[in-house]
């Protein structure tokens, strides 16, 4: 549960509006009455006030016109109920050189939230994980969390390198060598019992391991079939109806997962 | 700041260093078990591992794998991750771009021969020259805000790992070179960089450097 930021405040002040009515007496005093009728305006007036809040939004992705390294983020956006615009960059466009001179590491992808602007794909998805509620209800969970984005970091960086340098050559080792990176997560889900890797909600880590396994799946359609918490948990993640509107819309189908068109 | 006893097993400096380096110059206190390559190959501690791998970090009752999990959870605890939310978001940031250059010279490294270094040091200067662009800024103390975070414990121990590498490499980068002085002469850092505990820790466990 959030305790700070617009979310945290909020809930702060429920709190102390719920105490208020709770020892409701005869009369109502004026300052109770000031609190719940401007619940709102207190809400808006200290949430601009709070050194760590966030205006969030609106949201710009800038990206080439694939899944890639943007997958996780925009099925969380998705799930999390927001709207985002898509600028999409043309390679032959940007081997010109001009935008890629403003990217701060001269790299894509480069989210837009409102006037501030992210690089770095797993830096954009801890920004969001803060944004949105999803970093973990306390510290030893979002040191949880962090942990397990790290470990499916790993395992992506392994399937990037196959399908762009090995694949014609390194896939089939790469697929039979896959249940020995599956069955940590496997093993952590299983534990958890929640349905995620880390207590009762999606985390960012959830969002970036679906979006793995969703990649994982079009590599190898059986690859969950000895990992059943696993399976579980895409067809979940799959069923909750934000994220499958998304998956099933055409802004989602027409991006091929990776640059080089291979899967 | 009161911190639980931590402890720490590793294996020889690699990537544990800059969690070393992050402590050390807060003042806080940590056990550390040192496992040899040879321990690492005898003993059942790898099945042990969530993903097969060391750094274990313990925090009370957290156990944590991941270096840069690790490094987080600290910075978190030791307010070495920005003033706020948009600060945090320039931390990380920066620390992922750290890392991709991290993991680009570890890679180089484990190489069986030389072959990459030409290749390596040519590029390196456009690696670099994002951090000189940030540390030449008006506020350029730190990579991000006014205070030392977590990516700059980083960035520090890459720059010296690269130095060692190819000595001339920060003559283009003046920021970089009075960002690297700087921090090198904080006191507890001055004390932890001379010290045999440092000197004596290979970067890479019986690698070249």
């Amino acid at each position: 549960m959030a305790t700070t930021g617009v979310r945290g405040t909020v809930r702060k002040i429920d709190s102390i509006v719920q105490k208020s009515t709770t020892t409701r007496i005869n009369s109502v005093s004026p300052s109770r009455m000031f609190l719940e009728y401007h619940r709102r305006l207190i809400y808006v007036c200290l949430a601009l006030h709070s050194s760590n809040n966030f205006a969030m939004g609106p949201y710009t992705i800038t990206y080439f016109g694939v899944r890639g390294r943007c997958g996780a983020m925009r099925i969380m956006m998705a799930d999390q109920g927001q709207e985002w615009k898509e600028i999409v960059v043309d390679f032959a466009d940007w081997m010109k050189g001009d935008l890629k001179a403003t990217c701060v590491f001269g790299q894509l992808p480069k989210l837009e939230d409102g006037g501030f602007a992210l690089y770095q794909s797993n830096a954009i998805l801890r920004h969001l994980g803060r944004n949105h509620d999803a970093y973990g209800k306390d510290g030893k969970e979002a040191a949880l969390i962090d942990m397990m984005c790290d470990g499916v970091e790993d395992l992506r960086l392994k399937y990037v390198k196959m399908i762009y340098q090995e694949y014609d050559t390194g896939k089939d080792v790469y697929i039979k060598d896959l249940p020995n990176h599956l069955d940590k997560f496997e093993a952590v889900m299983a534990k958890n019992k929640t349905g995620f890797l880390v207590g009762d909600k999606p985390s960012f880590a959830d969002y970036s391991l679906f979006e793995v396994l969703l990649n994982h799946l079009v590599l190898c359609s059986s690859c969950l079939d000895t990992f059943p918490s696993l399976k579980s948990f895409v067809e979940k993640m799959s069923a909750r109806p934000k994220i499958k509107t998304f998956l099933d819309s055409e802004a989602y189908k027409k991006l091929p997962i990776n640059g080089n068109g291979k899967q | 700041m009161y911190l639980n006893r931590i402890s720490m097993v590793c294996a020889l400096t690699g990537r544990a260093e800059v969690i070393r380096v992050m402590l050390k110059d807060q003042g806080a206190e940590f056990d550390e078990k040192v496992i040899t390559m040879e321990m690492w190959k005898e003993s059942t501690l790898k099945a042990s591992c969530l993903f097969g791998q060391l750094p274990i970090f313990e925090d009370g009752d957290l156990t944590l794998y991941q270096t840069n999990a690790i490094r987080r959870h600290l910075a978190r605890k030791l307010g070495l991750y920005g003033k706020d939310q948009r600060e945090a978001a320039l931390i990380d940031m920066m620390d992922e771009a750290i890392q991709d250059l991290l993991n680009k010279y570890i890679k180089l490294m484990f190489e069986k021969d030389d072959s990459g270094k030409e290749g390596y040091l040519k590029a390196l200067p456009t690696d670099l020259k994002p951090f000189e662009k940030t540390l030449s800024g008006d506020k350029g103390s730190f990579l991000v805000g006014d205070k030392i975070s977590l990516a700059d414990y980083a960035l520090v121990i890459l720059l010296i790992h690269h130095q060692v590498l190819s000595p001339p490499c920060l003559h283009a980068f003046p920021s970089l070179q009075s960002y690297l002085k700087r921090l090198c002469a904080r006191p507890n850092l001055h004390a932890y960089f001379h010290s045999d505990d440092f000197k004596n820790r290979p970067i890479i466990p019986g690698k070249r450097t």
